[in-house]
Protein backbone atom coordinates (compact mmCIF):
# COMPACT_ATOMS: atom_id res chain seq x y z
CA UNK A 1 0.00 0.00 0.00
CA UNK A 2 3.21 2.27 0.64
CA UNK A 3 3.83 1.82 -3.32
CA UNK A 4 0.48 3.08 -3.81
CA UNK A 5 0.88 6.51 -1.95
CA UNK A 6 4.27 6.95 -3.15
CA UNK A 7 2.91 6.85 -6.66
CA UNK A 8 -0.48 8.94 -5.76
CA UNK A 9 1.68 11.19 -4.15
CA UNK A 10 4.07 11.90 -6.93
CA UNK A 11 1.61 12.26 -9.38
CA UNK A 12 -0.44 14.36 -7.66
CA UNK A 13 2.53 16.92 -7.46
CA UNK A 14 2.88 16.38 -11.36
CA UNK A 15 -0.18 17.26 -12.11
CA UNK A 16 -0.25 20.60 -10.30
CA UNK A 17 3.53 21.31 -11.34
CA UNK A 18 2.31 21.45 -14.98
CA UNK A 19 -0.34 23.73 -16.07
CA UNK A 20 -2.84 20.68 -17.33
CA UNK A 21 -4.72 20.58 -14.50
CA UNK A 22 -5.47 23.80 -13.88
CA UNK A 23 -5.99 24.29 -17.45
CA UNK A 24 -8.98 21.06 -17.16
CA UNK A 25 -10.26 22.48 -14.43
CA UNK A 26 -10.56 26.02 -15.57
CA UNK A 27 -12.07 24.37 -18.98
CA UNK A 28 -14.75 22.25 -17.23
CA UNK A 29 -15.89 24.69 -14.35
CA UNK A 30 -16.20 27.57 -16.55
CA UNK A 31 -17.92 25.25 -19.21
CA UNK A 32 -20.38 24.07 -16.32
CA UNK A 33 -21.22 27.52 -15.28
CA UNK A 34 -21.85 28.25 -18.67
CA UNK A 35 -24.81 25.34 -19.01
CA UNK A 36 -25.94 25.72 -15.68
CA UNK A 37 -26.86 29.59 -16.18
CA UNK A 38 -28.20 28.48 -19.65
CA UNK A 39 -30.36 25.55 -18.51
CA UNK A 40 -31.56 27.66 -15.26
CA UNK A 41 -32.95 30.50 -17.26
CA UNK A 42 -34.24 28.36 -19.91
CA UNK A 43 -35.85 25.88 -17.94
CA UNK A 44 -36.53 27.85 -14.83
CA UNK A 45 -36.68 25.47 -12.26
CA UNK A 46 -34.28 24.50 -9.60
CA UNK A 47 -32.94 21.56 -10.70
CA UNK A 48 -29.38 20.04 -11.88
CA UNK A 49 -31.14 17.40 -14.40
CA UNK A 50 -29.74 19.19 -17.44
CA UNK A 51 -26.51 20.81 -15.95
CA UNK A 52 -25.65 17.05 -15.70
CA UNK A 53 -26.41 15.70 -19.04
CA UNK A 54 -23.98 18.84 -20.17
CA UNK A 55 -21.31 17.67 -17.23
CA UNK A 56 -21.39 14.02 -18.72
CA UNK A 57 -20.87 15.12 -21.91
CA UNK A 58 -18.32 17.57 -21.44
CA UNK A 59 -16.31 14.88 -18.96
CA UNK A 60 -15.43 12.80 -21.91
CA UNK A 61 -13.51 15.30 -23.76
CA UNK A 62 -11.85 16.85 -20.81
CA UNK A 63 -11.24 13.50 -19.18
CA UNK A 64 -8.59 12.25 -21.62
CA UNK A 65 -6.80 15.60 -20.91
CA UNK A 66 -6.45 14.38 -17.56
CA UNK A 67 -5.45 10.48 -18.21
CA UNK A 68 -3.25 11.12 -21.32
CA UNK A 69 -0.15 12.04 -19.63
CA UNK A 70 -0.54 9.07 -16.82
CA UNK A 71 1.92 6.76 -18.91
CA UNK A 72 2.67 8.66 -21.85
CA UNK A 73 4.73 11.09 -19.89
CA UNK A 74 6.67 8.09 -18.10
CA UNK A 75 7.62 6.80 -21.42
CA UNK A 76 8.85 10.25 -23.00
CA UNK A 77 10.54 10.99 -20.14
CA UNK A 78 12.20 8.04 -19.75
CA UNK A 79 11.19 7.08 -16.15
CA UNK A 80 9.39 3.87 -16.90
CA UNK A 81 12.78 2.31 -16.47
CA UNK A 82 12.39 3.84 -12.41
CA UNK A 83 9.32 3.00 -12.08
CA UNK A 84 9.38 -0.87 -13.49
CA UNK A 85 12.49 -1.22 -11.51
CA UNK A 86 11.19 0.22 -8.34
CA UNK A 87 10.12 -2.70 -6.12
CA UNK A 88 6.41 -1.59 -7.15
CA UNK A 89 4.08 -4.13 -8.32
CA UNK A 90 2.29 -3.17 -11.65
CA UNK A 91 -0.90 -2.86 -10.01
CA UNK A 92 0.54 -0.40 -7.26
CA UNK A 93 1.62 1.73 -9.80
CA UNK A 94 -1.56 1.74 -11.83
CA UNK A 95 -3.98 2.05 -8.63
CA UNK A 96 -1.66 4.98 -7.51
CA UNK A 97 -1.72 6.54 -11.49
CA UNK A 98 -5.84 5.94 -10.59
CA UNK A 99 -6.38 8.06 -7.54
CA UNK A 100 -4.41 10.76 -8.78
CA UNK A 101 -6.65 11.00 -11.74
CA UNK A 102 -9.47 10.62 -9.71
CA UNK A 103 -8.37 13.28 -7.18
CA UNK A 104 -8.48 15.88 -10.22
CA UNK A 105 -11.98 14.53 -11.07
CA UNK A 106 -13.09 15.44 -7.35
CA UNK A 107 -11.84 18.48 -7.52
CA UNK A 108 -13.44 19.00 -10.77
CA UNK A 109 -16.73 18.13 -9.44
CA UNK A 110 -16.52 20.08 -5.83
CA UNK A 111 -15.87 23.04 -8.23
CA UNK A 112 -19.27 22.68 -9.37
CA UNK A 113 -20.82 22.62 -5.97
CA UNK A 114 -20.91 26.48 -6.49
CA UNK A 115 -23.45 25.95 -8.90
CA UNK A 116 -26.01 24.68 -5.73
CA UNK A 117 -25.74 27.91 -3.96
CA UNK A 118 -28.13 29.66 -5.97
CA UNK A 119 -30.16 26.63 -6.83
CA UNK A 120 -30.87 26.59 -2.84
CA UNK A 121 -31.08 30.32 -2.25
CA UNK A 122 -34.00 30.73 -4.87
CA UNK A 123 -35.16 27.11 -5.79
CA UNK A 124 -36.41 23.85 -3.53
CA UNK A 125 -34.14 21.23 -5.07
CA UNK A 126 -34.30 17.42 -4.61
CA UNK A 127 -31.40 17.01 -2.68
CA UNK A 128 -31.41 13.22 -3.04
CA UNK A 129 -31.27 14.01 -7.02
CA UNK A 130 -28.67 16.27 -6.99
CA UNK A 131 -27.00 13.19 -4.77
CA UNK A 132 -27.22 10.65 -7.27
CA UNK A 133 -26.58 12.90 -10.21
CA UNK A 134 -22.91 13.75 -8.75
CA UNK A 135 -22.83 9.75 -8.02
CA UNK A 136 -23.63 8.89 -11.39
CA UNK A 137 -21.42 11.53 -12.83
CA UNK A 138 -18.22 10.35 -10.11
CA UNK A 139 -18.66 6.65 -11.51
CA UNK A 140 -18.91 8.19 -15.35
CA UNK A 141 -15.44 9.84 -14.65
CA UNK A 142 -13.64 6.85 -13.01
CA UNK A 143 -14.78 4.94 -15.79
CA UNK A 144 -13.38 7.14 -18.10
CA UNK A 145 -9.93 7.59 -16.95
CA UNK A 146 -9.43 3.86 -16.48
CA UNK A 147 -10.12 3.71 -19.96
CA UNK A 148 -7.93 6.98 -21.00
CA UNK A 149 -5.23 5.45 -18.31
CA UNK A 150 -5.18 1.84 -20.23
CA UNK A 151 -4.67 4.03 -23.90
CA UNK A 152 -1.67 6.11 -22.22
CA UNK A 153 0.01 2.91 -21.41
CA UNK A 154 0.17 2.02 -25.00
CA UNK A 155 1.93 5.24 -26.35
CA UNK A 156 4.76 7.17 -25.46
CA UNK A 157 3.09 10.31 -26.99
CA UNK A 158 0.19 11.88 -24.69
CA UNK A 159 -1.75 13.28 -27.67
CA UNK A 160 -2.29 10.61 -29.44
CA UNK A 161 -3.09 8.38 -26.41
CA UNK A 162 -6.06 11.44 -26.19
CA UNK A 163 -7.06 11.13 -29.44
CA UNK A 164 -7.46 6.88 -29.23
CA UNK A 165 -9.03 8.32 -25.93
CA UNK A 166 -11.82 10.61 -26.97
CA UNK A 167 -13.40 8.66 -29.16
CA UNK A 168 -13.43 5.49 -27.43
CA UNK A 169 -15.55 7.08 -24.63
CA UNK A 170 -17.61 8.93 -27.51
CA UNK A 171 -18.48 5.54 -28.64
CA UNK A 172 -19.40 3.83 -25.52
CA UNK A 173 -20.91 7.27 -24.76
CA UNK A 174 -23.58 6.88 -27.90
CA UNK A 175 -23.53 2.95 -27.84
CA UNK A 176 -26.89 2.69 -27.11
CA UNK A 177 -28.25 4.81 -30.22
CA UNK A 178 -27.35 1.61 -32.12
CA UNK A 179 -30.38 -0.02 -30.00
CA UNK A 180 -32.81 1.30 -32.61
CA UNK A 181 -31.30 -0.51 -35.35
CA UNK A 182 -31.51 -4.32 -33.63
CA UNK A 183 -34.13 -6.64 -33.87
CA UNK A 184 -32.11 -9.46 -31.55
CA UNK A 185 -33.25 -8.60 -28.11
CA UNK A 186 -30.00 -9.73 -27.04
CA UNK A 187 -28.05 -6.88 -29.30
CA UNK A 188 -30.44 -4.75 -27.92
CA UNK A 189 -29.73 -5.58 -24.09
CA UNK A 190 -25.88 -5.96 -24.97
CA UNK A 191 -25.70 -2.32 -26.56
CA UNK A 192 -28.21 -1.03 -23.91
CA UNK A 193 -25.52 -2.24 -21.16
CA UNK A 194 -22.61 -0.67 -22.34
CA UNK A 195 -23.87 2.59 -22.40
CA UNK A 196 -22.34 5.14 -20.60
CA UNK A 197 -25.17 7.79 -21.76
CA UNK A 198 -28.12 5.09 -20.10
CA UNK A 199 -26.67 4.32 -17.13
CA UNK A 200 -25.62 7.89 -16.52
CA UNK A 201 -28.99 8.94 -17.16
CA UNK A 202 -30.46 7.45 -14.55
CA UNK A 203 -28.64 8.93 -11.82
CA UNK A 204 -29.19 12.09 -13.56
CA UNK A 205 -32.91 11.21 -12.84
CA UNK A 206 -31.88 10.47 -9.54
CA UNK A 207 -32.17 6.84 -9.74
CA UNK A 208 -28.87 4.64 -8.13
CA UNK A 209 -29.35 1.22 -9.62
CA UNK A 210 -27.14 -1.57 -8.64
CA UNK A 211 -26.44 -2.13 -12.34
CA UNK A 212 -25.72 0.88 -13.03
CA UNK A 213 -22.64 1.41 -10.43
CA UNK A 214 -21.56 -2.21 -10.88
CA UNK A 215 -21.40 -1.22 -14.06
CA UNK A 216 -19.23 1.70 -14.06
CA UNK A 217 -16.80 -0.15 -11.74
CA UNK A 218 -16.54 -3.25 -13.79
CA UNK A 219 -15.90 -1.01 -16.48
CA UNK A 220 -13.01 0.71 -14.46
CA UNK A 221 -11.75 -2.85 -13.16
CA UNK A 222 -11.41 -4.14 -16.45
CA UNK A 223 -9.34 -1.44 -17.54
CA UNK A 224 -6.83 -0.87 -14.61
CA UNK A 225 -6.85 -4.68 -14.64
CA UNK A 226 -5.59 -4.55 -18.51
CA UNK A 227 -3.25 -1.93 -17.94
CA UNK A 228 -1.75 -3.59 -14.40
CA UNK A 229 -1.60 -6.99 -17.37
CA UNK A 230 -0.09 -4.57 -20.21
CA UNK A 231 2.59 -3.71 -18.27
CA UNK A 232 3.70 -6.92 -16.87
CA UNK A 233 3.19 -8.37 -20.62
CA UNK A 234 5.57 -5.44 -21.60
CA UNK A 235 8.45 -6.48 -19.13
CA UNK B 1 25.04 -11.01 -5.39
CA UNK B 2 24.24 -10.58 -9.05
CA UNK B 3 24.72 -14.14 -11.31
CA UNK B 4 23.73 -14.70 -14.85
CA UNK B 5 23.84 -18.06 -16.54
CA UNK B 6 23.25 -18.16 -20.02
CA UNK B 7 21.38 -15.64 -20.36
CA UNK B 8 20.01 -14.86 -24.09
CA UNK B 9 17.49 -11.99 -24.57
CA UNK B 10 15.47 -11.74 -28.54
CA UNK B 11 13.58 -9.75 -29.77
CA UNK B 12 11.51 -11.11 -32.69
CA UNK B 13 14.29 -13.04 -34.54
CA UNK B 14 16.67 -10.09 -33.50
CA UNK B 15 19.00 -11.97 -31.00
CA UNK B 16 20.76 -9.40 -28.89
CA UNK B 17 22.34 -10.45 -26.31
CA UNK B 18 23.64 -14.50 -26.58
CA UNK B 19 24.57 -16.88 -23.70
CA UNK B 20 25.58 -14.70 -21.17
CA UNK B 21 27.10 -15.93 -17.90
CA UNK B 22 28.86 -14.19 -15.66
CA UNK B 23 28.92 -13.41 -11.72
CA UNK B 24 29.45 -10.11 -9.42
CA UNK B 25 30.26 -10.72 -6.37
CA UNK B 26 30.25 -9.03 -2.93
CA UNK B 27 32.37 -6.27 -2.28
CA UNK B 28 33.33 -6.56 -6.03
CA UNK B 29 32.97 -3.72 -8.69
CA UNK B 30 32.85 -5.07 -12.15
CA UNK B 31 33.37 -3.20 -15.23
CA UNK B 32 31.22 -4.16 -18.20
CA UNK B 33 32.74 -3.16 -21.30
CA UNK B 34 31.89 -2.64 -24.82
CA UNK B 35 31.15 -0.51 -27.68
CA UNK B 36 27.92 1.59 -28.50
CA UNK B 37 25.28 -0.94 -28.97
CA UNK B 38 26.83 -4.45 -27.83
CA UNK B 39 24.00 -5.20 -25.15
CA UNK B 40 25.32 -3.36 -22.49
CA UNK B 41 21.78 -1.52 -21.80
CA UNK B 42 20.02 -4.67 -22.49
CA UNK B 43 22.03 -6.54 -20.16
CA UNK B 44 21.75 -4.27 -17.27
CA UNK B 45 18.09 -3.59 -17.71
CA UNK B 46 17.07 -7.49 -17.77
CA UNK B 47 19.30 -7.53 -14.01
CA UNK B 48 17.43 -4.51 -13.22
CA UNK B 49 14.05 -6.22 -13.95
CA UNK B 50 13.39 -3.79 -16.50
CA UNK B 51 12.70 -6.38 -19.11
CA UNK B 52 12.98 -10.50 -18.27
CA UNK B 53 15.17 -12.77 -20.26
CA UNK B 54 14.31 -14.63 -23.32
CA UNK B 55 16.39 -17.39 -21.94
CA UNK B 56 18.50 -18.36 -18.90
CA UNK B 57 18.49 -17.20 -15.13
CA UNK B 58 19.13 -14.31 -13.27
CA UNK B 59 19.61 -14.22 -9.74
CA UNK B 60 20.29 -11.05 -7.63
CA UNK B 61 20.61 -11.33 -4.08
CA UNK B 62 19.44 -14.84 -4.31
CA UNK B 63 15.90 -13.74 -6.18
CA UNK B 64 15.43 -15.30 -9.27
CA UNK B 65 14.11 -12.63 -11.49
CA UNK B 66 11.76 -13.90 -13.41
CA UNK B 67 9.82 -14.75 -10.51
CA UNK B 68 10.90 -12.88 -7.25
CA UNK B 69 11.69 -9.68 -8.75
CA UNK B 70 10.33 -7.48 -6.60
CA UNK B 71 11.96 -9.44 -4.01
CA UNK B 72 14.84 -8.90 -5.77
CA UNK B 73 14.04 -5.00 -6.26
CA UNK B 74 14.57 -4.31 -3.11
CA UNK B 75 18.14 -5.16 -3.29
CA UNK B 76 18.78 -3.46 -6.49
CA UNK B 77 20.03 0.62 -7.21
CA UNK B 78 19.60 0.78 -10.79
CA UNK B 79 21.23 3.67 -12.27
CA UNK B 80 19.86 3.52 -16.07
CA UNK B 81 21.49 5.42 -19.12
CA UNK B 82 19.41 8.35 -19.15
CA UNK B 83 18.83 9.23 -15.49
CA UNK B 84 14.99 8.51 -14.74
CA UNK B 85 14.03 12.21 -13.63
CA UNK B 86 11.12 13.64 -13.15
CA UNK B 87 11.16 17.27 -14.47
CA UNK B 88 7.67 18.78 -13.01
CA UNK B 89 9.21 17.50 -9.39
CA UNK B 90 12.13 19.19 -6.96
CA UNK B 91 14.87 17.81 -6.60
CA UNK B 92 13.93 16.64 -2.96
CA UNK B 93 10.30 15.88 -3.72
CA UNK B 94 11.86 13.58 -6.28
CA UNK B 95 14.35 11.80 -3.83
CA UNK B 96 11.11 11.48 -1.82
CA UNK B 97 8.95 9.93 -3.94
CA UNK B 98 11.58 7.11 -4.92
CA UNK B 99 13.22 6.54 -1.13
CA UNK B 100 8.96 6.52 -0.32
CA UNK B 101 8.73 3.72 -3.41
CA UNK B 102 11.45 1.92 -1.79
CA UNK B 103 9.92 1.05 1.21
CA UNK B 104 12.60 3.68 3.47
CA UNK B 105 10.71 4.25 6.51
CA UNK B 106 9.41 7.86 7.45
CA UNK B 107 11.59 8.04 10.37
CA UNK B 108 14.71 7.26 8.43
CA UNK B 109 13.88 9.40 5.07
CA UNK B 110 15.57 11.83 6.34
CA UNK B 111 18.80 10.83 7.31
CA UNK B 112 18.58 8.88 3.94
CA UNK B 113 18.04 11.65 1.68
CA UNK B 114 20.88 13.22 3.38
CA UNK B 115 23.13 10.69 3.11
CA UNK B 116 22.95 10.53 -0.53
CA UNK B 117 22.67 14.07 -0.92
CA UNK B 118 25.69 14.21 0.62
CA UNK B 119 27.80 11.23 -1.13
CA UNK B 120 26.69 12.71 -4.22
CA UNK B 121 27.77 16.21 -3.72
CA UNK B 122 23.39 17.58 -4.40
CA UNK B 123 23.17 19.47 -1.13
CA UNK B 124 23.43 23.10 -2.96
CA UNK B 125 20.26 22.16 -5.26
CA UNK B 126 18.48 20.39 -3.16
CA UNK B 127 15.84 23.37 -3.22
CA UNK B 128 15.67 22.81 -7.04
CA UNK B 129 13.71 22.13 -9.50
CA UNK B 130 14.56 19.53 -11.34
CA UNK B 131 14.35 20.95 -15.18
CA UNK B 132 16.91 23.54 -14.03
CA UNK B 133 19.71 21.14 -13.31
CA UNK B 134 23.03 20.91 -15.02
CA UNK B 135 23.60 17.39 -17.02
CA UNK B 136 26.24 16.76 -14.43
CA UNK B 137 23.63 17.67 -11.22
CA UNK B 138 21.02 15.08 -13.36
CA UNK B 139 23.93 12.28 -13.93
CA UNK B 140 24.53 12.60 -9.88
CA UNK B 141 20.87 12.87 -8.68
CA UNK B 142 20.25 9.50 -11.09
CA UNK B 143 23.27 8.30 -9.17
CA UNK B 144 21.65 9.48 -5.78
CA UNK B 145 18.47 7.60 -6.07
CA UNK B 146 20.32 4.34 -6.98
CA UNK B 147 22.08 4.65 -3.75
CA UNK B 148 18.29 5.21 -1.82
CA UNK B 149 18.06 2.84 0.51
CA UNK B 150 21.30 1.67 0.57
CA UNK B 151 21.24 -1.55 -1.92
CA UNK B 152 23.07 -4.31 -1.67
CA UNK B 153 23.62 -4.35 -5.58
CA UNK B 154 24.32 -1.21 -7.74
CA UNK B 155 23.60 -1.26 -11.60
CA UNK B 156 25.27 1.62 -13.39
CA UNK B 157 24.52 2.02 -16.52
CA UNK B 158 27.34 4.75 -17.55
CA UNK B 159 27.42 6.80 -14.63
CA UNK B 160 30.17 9.32 -15.91
CA UNK B 161 28.72 10.18 -19.02
CA UNK B 162 28.46 13.02 -19.77
CA UNK B 163 30.60 14.71 -16.54
CA UNK B 164 33.28 17.23 -16.56
CA UNK B 165 36.94 15.73 -15.31
CA UNK B 166 36.36 16.57 -11.85
CA UNK B 167 32.95 15.67 -11.25
CA UNK B 168 34.23 12.16 -13.07
CA UNK B 169 36.92 11.68 -10.41
CA UNK B 170 33.87 12.89 -7.38
CA UNK B 171 31.29 9.80 -9.65
CA UNK B 172 34.35 7.24 -9.13
CA UNK B 173 35.11 8.08 -5.18
CA UNK B 174 31.04 7.45 -4.66
CA UNK B 175 30.95 4.57 -6.27
CA UNK B 176 35.10 3.10 -4.98
CA UNK B 177 33.42 3.58 -1.93
CA UNK B 178 30.27 1.95 -1.89
CA UNK B 179 32.35 -0.83 -3.87
CA UNK B 180 33.64 -1.84 -1.24
CA UNK B 181 30.87 -3.53 0.92
CA UNK B 182 28.43 -4.16 -2.09
CA UNK B 183 28.32 -6.00 -5.70
CA UNK B 184 28.55 -3.06 -8.38
CA UNK B 185 28.10 -3.84 -11.83
CA UNK B 186 29.17 -0.29 -13.84
CA UNK B 187 28.49 -0.11 -17.98
CA UNK B 188 31.35 1.63 -19.45
CA UNK B 189 33.12 2.15 -23.12
CA UNK B 190 35.41 4.08 -21.19
CA UNK B 191 38.77 2.14 -20.45
CA UNK B 192 40.49 3.87 -17.99
CA UNK B 193 37.65 3.90 -15.84
CA UNK B 194 37.48 0.19 -15.76
CA UNK B 195 41.56 -0.31 -14.91
CA UNK B 196 40.86 2.25 -12.30
CA UNK B 197 37.91 1.31 -10.08
CA UNK B 198 37.04 -2.31 -11.32
CA UNK B 199 38.36 -5.76 -9.77
CA UNK B 200 37.09 -7.42 -12.91
CA UNK B 201 36.28 -6.98 -16.28
CA UNK B 202 33.63 -8.29 -18.79
CA UNK B 203 33.92 -7.37 -22.41
CA UNK B 204 30.98 -7.90 -24.23
CA UNK B 205 30.43 -6.68 -28.02
CA UNK B 206 27.87 -8.01 -30.24
CA UNK B 207 26.03 -9.77 -27.22
CA UNK B 208 28.60 -12.31 -26.83
CA UNK B 209 30.77 -12.25 -23.48
CA UNK B 210 34.05 -11.99 -24.87
CA UNK B 211 36.26 -12.21 -21.33
CA UNK B 212 36.00 -12.03 -18.08
CA UNK B 213 39.36 -10.86 -15.83
CA UNK B 214 41.31 -8.82 -14.00
CA UNK B 215 42.01 -6.12 -15.56
CA UNK B 216 45.76 -7.00 -15.20
CA UNK B 217 45.09 -10.50 -16.29
CA UNK B 218 43.82 -8.93 -19.87
CA UNK B 219 47.01 -7.53 -20.41
CA UNK B 220 48.99 -10.41 -19.62
CA UNK B 221 46.91 -12.81 -21.78
CA UNK B 222 46.64 -10.79 -24.48
CA UNK B 223 49.79 -11.62 -26.86
CA UNK B 224 49.68 -8.38 -28.49
CA UNK B 225 53.04 -7.46 -30.14
CA UNK B 226 55.21 -5.48 -27.36
CA UNK B 227 56.44 -1.86 -28.34
CA UNK B 228 59.71 -0.44 -27.03
CA UNK B 229 60.27 3.03 -27.93
CA UNK B 230 63.40 4.89 -27.70
CA UNK B 231 64.75 8.43 -28.47
CA UNK B 232 68.36 8.51 -29.32
CA UNK B 233 70.88 10.49 -31.58
CA UNK B 234 71.93 8.23 -34.42
CA UNK B 235 72.17 8.18 -38.02
CA UNK B 236 69.13 6.78 -38.77
CA UNK B 237 69.94 3.89 -41.39
CA UNK B 238 72.45 2.34 -39.53
CA UNK B 239 70.06 2.49 -36.52
CA UNK B 240 67.53 0.73 -37.69
CA UNK B 241 69.92 -2.02 -39.35
CA UNK B 242 71.45 -2.03 -35.97
CA UNK B 243 68.27 -2.42 -34.58
CA UNK B 244 66.88 -4.78 -37.39
CA UNK B 245 69.90 -7.11 -36.82
CA UNK B 246 68.77 -8.07 -32.71
CA UNK B 247 66.91 -11.38 -31.94
CA UNK B 248 63.29 -9.83 -31.36
CA UNK B 249 63.05 -7.06 -33.05
CA UNK B 250 60.69 -7.15 -35.61
CA UNK B 251 60.27 -4.07 -36.84
CA UNK B 252 61.28 -0.53 -36.32
CA UNK B 253 59.37 2.83 -37.38
CA UNK B 254 62.28 5.95 -37.77
CA UNK B 255 60.84 9.18 -37.28
CA UNK B 256 63.30 12.57 -36.73
CA UNK B 257 62.07 14.28 -33.73
CA UNK B 258 61.29 18.00 -35.27
CA UNK B 259 63.77 20.72 -35.45
CA UNK B 260 66.85 18.25 -34.78
CA UNK B 261 67.51 16.35 -37.37
CA UNK B 262 70.05 13.89 -35.50
CA UNK B 263 67.81 12.89 -32.94
CA UNK B 264 65.85 10.06 -33.70
CA UNK B 265 62.35 8.46 -31.99
CA UNK B 266 62.30 5.03 -32.80
CA UNK B 267 59.26 2.93 -32.45
CA UNK B 268 60.16 -1.05 -32.46
CA UNK B 269 57.32 -3.91 -32.23
CA UNK B 270 59.30 -7.06 -30.89
CA UNK B 271 58.00 -10.38 -30.39
CA UNK B 272 60.22 -11.27 -27.55
CA UNK B 273 58.29 -10.88 -23.64
CA UNK B 274 61.40 -9.77 -22.33
CA UNK B 275 65.04 -8.92 -22.25
CA UNK B 276 65.00 -6.52 -25.22
CA UNK B 277 65.38 -3.31 -23.72
CA UNK B 278 68.36 -4.50 -22.49
CA UNK B 279 70.07 -5.52 -25.81
CA UNK B 280 68.39 -2.57 -27.58
CA UNK B 281 69.87 -0.41 -25.17
CA UNK B 282 73.65 -2.32 -24.85
CA UNK B 283 73.47 -1.61 -29.22
CA UNK B 284 72.45 1.62 -29.23
CA UNK B 285 74.52 3.11 -26.15
CA UNK B 286 77.74 1.38 -27.07
CA UNK B 287 77.98 3.32 -30.37
CA UNK B 288 75.75 6.41 -30.05
CA UNK B 289 73.25 8.56 -27.63
CA UNK B 290 70.92 6.97 -26.13
CA UNK B 291 67.94 9.55 -24.31
CA UNK B 292 65.01 7.64 -23.56
CA UNK B 293 63.90 3.79 -23.44
CA UNK B 294 60.75 2.32 -22.63
CA UNK B 295 58.28 -0.55 -22.78
CA UNK B 296 55.07 -0.02 -23.57
CA UNK B 297 52.64 -1.81 -22.06
CA UNK B 298 49.43 -2.97 -23.84
CA UNK B 299 46.77 -0.65 -23.58
CA UNK B 300 43.10 -2.10 -22.28
CA UNK B 301 42.07 -0.23 -25.27
CA UNK B 302 44.66 -2.19 -27.64
CA UNK B 303 43.19 -5.52 -26.01
CA UNK B 304 39.55 -4.39 -26.27
CA UNK B 305 40.08 -3.63 -29.93
CA UNK B 306 41.83 -6.75 -30.37
CA UNK B 307 38.74 -8.63 -28.43
CA UNK B 308 36.04 -6.66 -30.38
CA UNK B 309 37.72 -7.32 -33.98
CA UNK B 310 38.87 -10.94 -33.56
CA UNK B 311 34.85 -11.67 -32.47
CA UNK B 312 33.77 -10.03 -35.41
CA UNK B 313 36.24 -11.59 -37.90
CA UNK B 314 35.16 -15.11 -36.25
CA UNK B 315 31.34 -14.12 -37.01
CA UNK B 316 31.94 -13.18 -40.90
CA UNK B 317 34.11 -16.09 -41.09
CA UNK B 318 30.62 -18.59 -40.27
Amino acid sequence: MNGVLAVYQKELLSYFKSPIAYFVLAVFLVGTGYFFTYNMFLTGSASMTETFRNMGILLLTVSPLVSMRLFSAEYSGRTMELLMTLPLKPWEIVLGKFLGAVTILLLMTAGTLIDLVPLYLFGNPQTTTIIAGYIGFLLLGMASIAVGQFFSALTRNQIVAALITFPVLLSFWFVGHLQSFQTSYAMRALFGYLSFALHFADFVQGLIRSEGVIFFLIVSTIALTMNAGYLQWRR
Amino acid sequence: MIALESVSKRFGSKTIVHDLTFTVEKGEIVGFLGPNGAGKTTTMRMIAGFTTASSGRITVAGYDMATQNEQAARKIGYMPEHPPLYDTLGVTQYLRFVAKAKGVARSQAKSELDRVATACRLEAVLDKEIYKLSKGYRQRLGLAQALLGKPDVLLLDEPTAGLDPGQIQETREVIRSFGEHHAVLLSTHILPEVTLICQRVAIISQGRLLAVDSPSGLQRASEQTNRVTLIATAPAEALRSELLSLAGVIAAAIHEVPGNARVLNVECQTDAREGVEAAIARAVAGRWELHRLERQQPTLENIFLRYVSRAAAEAGAQ
